[in-house]
């Protein structure tokens, strides 16, 4: 690539861009939207669900995890050998 | 002669305007829905425009604009006229803006973070990114460049940029949005014209 492509917009340019940026379109809301701002204030306000984020699959999985992990269950599950001190078989 | 009668001194355009601000205000704090309905249509068009710049998704920016007027009426009892109106629904409507893009980023980052995990969770999917309509209309591409970059900047120099380019407020109103100072405004100003201008080739023009 070049140099000239890569040197920053001179002032000029700049003005330029500013320009066009306000000469733009404006862009308005659909129409009725003050009736669609009523409707939202008529009907139920959102509630927040308790622990709502939990009803995700991906955290409660996570969340399960961390517990597990935390709490040292998983080391012993997935241990397979004896029990330190623990006799295999009952003293006769 | 003596002239004793001579014209009253024509009362000054901004304490008019500030007078029937405070009118609608009071209005608005006694329940008026026709008070309700004449803010809505003053300023539907500034607040949409304003969020769309931040969000670049119509469907969005409608949503966010309608959010911030069900606030309004919903606060408008608490609101005690330290900023005027205007500067109080543009804060309303910028802060929302910024809330909306960060938990749309939240989601960006999360949908990425279950797809490494293999989760298939359709809820969470990445939302197109659209295109800011200005730049679709025109299809001018250093627009488009630009409204790319300008929705890299940090917030704050986003919202700057954007109330003053785009809404056209002057520093002082753009100060009292943000709530800081005229100079803290020139900086964030500054800074976001320079990091723009720097990721900016000029076109290419035939000769």
């Amino acid at each position: 690539m070049s140099k000239s492509a890569l040197r920053p917009l001179s002032d000029e340019e700049w003005q330029d861009l500013m320009r066009q940026l306000r000469d733009q379109p404006r862009p308005r809301p659909r129409p009725f939207f003050y009736g669609r701002v009523m409707a939202r204030l008529a009907g139920p306000p959102a509630r927040a669900v308790p622990f709502g984020w939990l009803r995700r699959p991906a955290y409660a999985v996570l969340l399960g995890a961390l517990v597990l992990a935390l709490s040292g269950d998983d080391k012993a599950l997935s241990s397979t050998g004896p029990v330190p001190g623990a006799a295999s078989h009952p003293a006769p | 002669m003596l002239l004793t009668d001579d014209p009253p001194a024509a009362p000054c355009p901004l304490s008019l305007a500030a007078e029937a601000e405070a009118a609608l205000v009071l209005q608005l704090q006694q329940g008026s829905e026709t008070a309700f309905r004449t803010l809505v249509e003053r300023y539907q068009d500034r607040i949409y425009r304003t969020v769309l710049a931040l969000l670049r998704s119509p469907e969005e920016a409608e949503d966010v604009a309608q959010e911030v007027f069900v606030e309004v009426y919903q606060t408008v009892a608490r609101f005690r006229g330290e900023a005027s109106l205007s500067t109080w629904l543009y804060r309303l409507a910028t802060s929302r803006a910024l809330k909306s893009l960060r938990k749309a980023r939240a989601q960006k980052r999360f949908a990425y973070f279950t797809s490494l995990l293999g989760f298939d969770n359709a809820v969470l999917h990445e939302k197109p990114d659209h295109a800011h309509p200005l730049a679709l209309l025109e299809d001018q591409q250093q627009l488009r460049l630009l409204l790319e970059h300008v929705a890299r900047l940090p917030p704050q120099q986003q919202v700057a940029f954007t109330l003053r380019h785009e809404q056209e407020l002057s520093y002082e109103e753009i100060a009292a949005v943000l709530s800081t100072s005229v100079p803290a405004v020139e900086s964030l100003l500054f800074r976001a014209r320079q990091t723009l201008r720097k990721h900016l080739s000029p076109p290419f023009r035939h000769v």
